[in-house]
């Protein structure tokens, strides 16, 4: 009787597979599950200890550009019909990485980029680790440099603060 | 005391003595030799992860940073001195009790200082209405007068009819250029070019759909070159090549017969041909008439005969409706001599 039972069940298994292979369509693989729509990049996760530092521009997700925080890069190519979209999102990417790793570890935010006719004013808040005449070097250095590259007047629109906590906007 | 104490500490039978000799004296003074005591017997502790010292690591603090250059400004300076030009906002250069972000309710948003949203929003602080105003005054001296004859909008248009419209376009990026800045624009009103009937009509024919019935308003668009002074010349020279072609007459510009009219011409139609004979008729003149005869035969003769074309033509030219179908009826009674209609 058992066995009966099993050798149906077999032969039940097997015409299922043998379908399966007869018709890729029945073999599809048809996916149940709900769609993992979790944006999670820009966002930071809380910690447990509540003492991660953001600042305002981390704080706000990127979904709240243009509702409460700015955009880093303000030129005329991200507009509609723009001109030199790719080269000017390559060059902004350029000097911020150049900005980066000049300014190295004294950089306490976004790098913003404002381009006005030729023009490209670099404004970041700065930490004052180093001494003055250390930061006025970097300053013509990182000015001269980027002009001769970019071929363009650089102008750097620097704020210094005393530590990074003076950034820090909230802690999570 | 001091003196006496340091002397006298590795004799323990001295330190009992004084223990002894100053309890009289003073609490304080006694408490001091008790933790001295405890001192010399304790073992000394082994810190292995230098705590003490790392604890005592004072953070140096810069004496030389200015302060705000804000707080030093005199009440009555020029604020275009202070912020000549176009720049990044700065807070301690600018003596305004700005805030700037979101925060949720009951907080106060982030200050001036260290705000990076600030610095980003293009502000117009280089742009205050009395530098505004300095700045013009200095341009004054290059500036003309503006014509005196030319002081309304139609003297403009008849002195200069004909239009250029061009755009400059200003953008942030190294390049002056964009390809759009070659797209020229003539605009004119028909009106103003000396044309007859048939030029005129065969001018808006060259033109097409750049005519615009309603305006009367020409508009001539070139984009086919590569600079905007070659797009000029040549909306120019459509515009001389079309003028002068209007007026040109072709042979074969005769062959057109009434059906290749675009309009109904009452003169050379049927209607005016029965018209004349009916009025011959009446006259009790036969006469056999040639087509140009027809054609040129003046119906300011015939009484109401003026009313009659124009609710022909209007007829054939808008097409029939109640207005014009009753307008043709009251003038073909005038015509006849029969009573207005009855209004029942």
């Amino acid at each position: 009787m058992n066995i009966s039972i099993i050798k149906l069940l077999q032969s039940g298994f097997g015409t299922s597979s043998v379908i399966a292979q007869c018709s890729p369509i029945l073999a599809s693989q048809l996916h149940t599950s709900a769609p993992l729509c979790r944006v999670v990049s820009g966002k930071y996760r809380i910690t447990k200890k509540r003492d991660k530092p953001l600042t305002y521009e981390m704080a706000n997700p990127p979904h709240y550009i243009a509702h409460r925080k700015s955009w880093n890069s303000w030129n005329t190519s991200n507009l509609k019909d723009g001109l030199r979209r790719s080269e000017t999102a390559v060059e902004d990417e350029f000097i911020r990485r150049f900005m980066t790793g000049t300014w190295h570890g004294l950089v306490c935010s976004e790098v913003i980029i404002k381009r006005q006719f030729n023009h490209i004013r670099v404004a970041a808040i700065i930490r004052r680790a180093v001494s003055p005449t250390k930061m006025y070097f970097l300053l013509g250095y990182t000015e001269e440099l980027l002009s001769n590259w970019l071929q363009c007047p650089v102008t750097l629109e620097l704020q210094t603060v005393d530590s990074f906590k003076d950034v820090v906007f909230k802690y999570i | 005391m001091s003196l006496f104490m340091r002397n006298y500490k590795p004799n323990s039978l001295a330190t009992v003595y004084n223990v002894k000799l100053w309890r009289l004296n003073s609490t304080t003074a006694d408490s001091v030799m008790k933790k001295d005591d405890n001192e010399e017997e304790e073992f000394r502790v082994l810190d292995i992860l230098k705590k003490k010292d790392r604890m005592q690591r004072r953070v140096v603090r810069r004496a030389d940073i200015q302060p705000d250059r804000a707080d030093r400004m005199a009440l009555d300076q020029k604020w275009g001195n202070v912020w000549p030009g176009p720049k990044t906002f700065h807070p301690s250069s600018v003596p305004l009790p700005l805030r700037q972000g979101y925060v949720s309710k009951g907080q106060a948003p982030p200050g001036k200082k260290a705000n990076a949203e600030l610095m980003k929003i293009p502000n117009f602080l280089h742009l205050t209405p009395p530098v505004i105003k300095s700045q013009c005054e200095a341009l004054k001296q290059f500036c003309t007068e503006w014509p005196s004859l030319l002081n309304s909008e139609e003297a403009i248009e008849k002195h200069y009819p004909v239009e250029i419209i061009t755009s400059d376009y200003c953008h942030a990026s190294p390049s002056i250029r964009n390809p759009l800045a070659r797209v020229v624009t003539l605009r004119f009103k028909l009106s103003t070019l000396k044309l007859d009937k048939h030029s005129r009509d065969k001018f808006i024919r060259l033109v097409g759909e750049r005519y615009d019935k309603e305006t009367d308003l020409v508009t001539i668009t070139a984009d086919r070159c590569p600079v905007r002074v070659q797009n000029l010349d040549y909306v120019n020279y459509l515009l001389t090549a079309c003028y002068h072609e209007a007026w040109n007459v072709e042979e074969w510009e005769k062959e057109k017969t009434e059906e290749d009219m675009e309009y109904y011409e009452w003169n050379n139609n049927a209607s005016k041909k029965s018209l004349v004979n009916w009025f011959m008729r009446t006259k009790n003149e036969f006469k056999e008439l040639s087509e140009d005869e027809y054609r040129s035969f003046d119906v300011s003769v015939i009484p109401n005969a003026e009313g009659y074309k124009d609710a022909v033509s209007s007829l054939m030219n808008d097409g029939e409706s109640d207005e014009t179908v009753r307008k043709y009826g009251d003038s073909v009674r005038k015509l006849l001599g029969l009573p207005e209609k009855k209004v029942v």
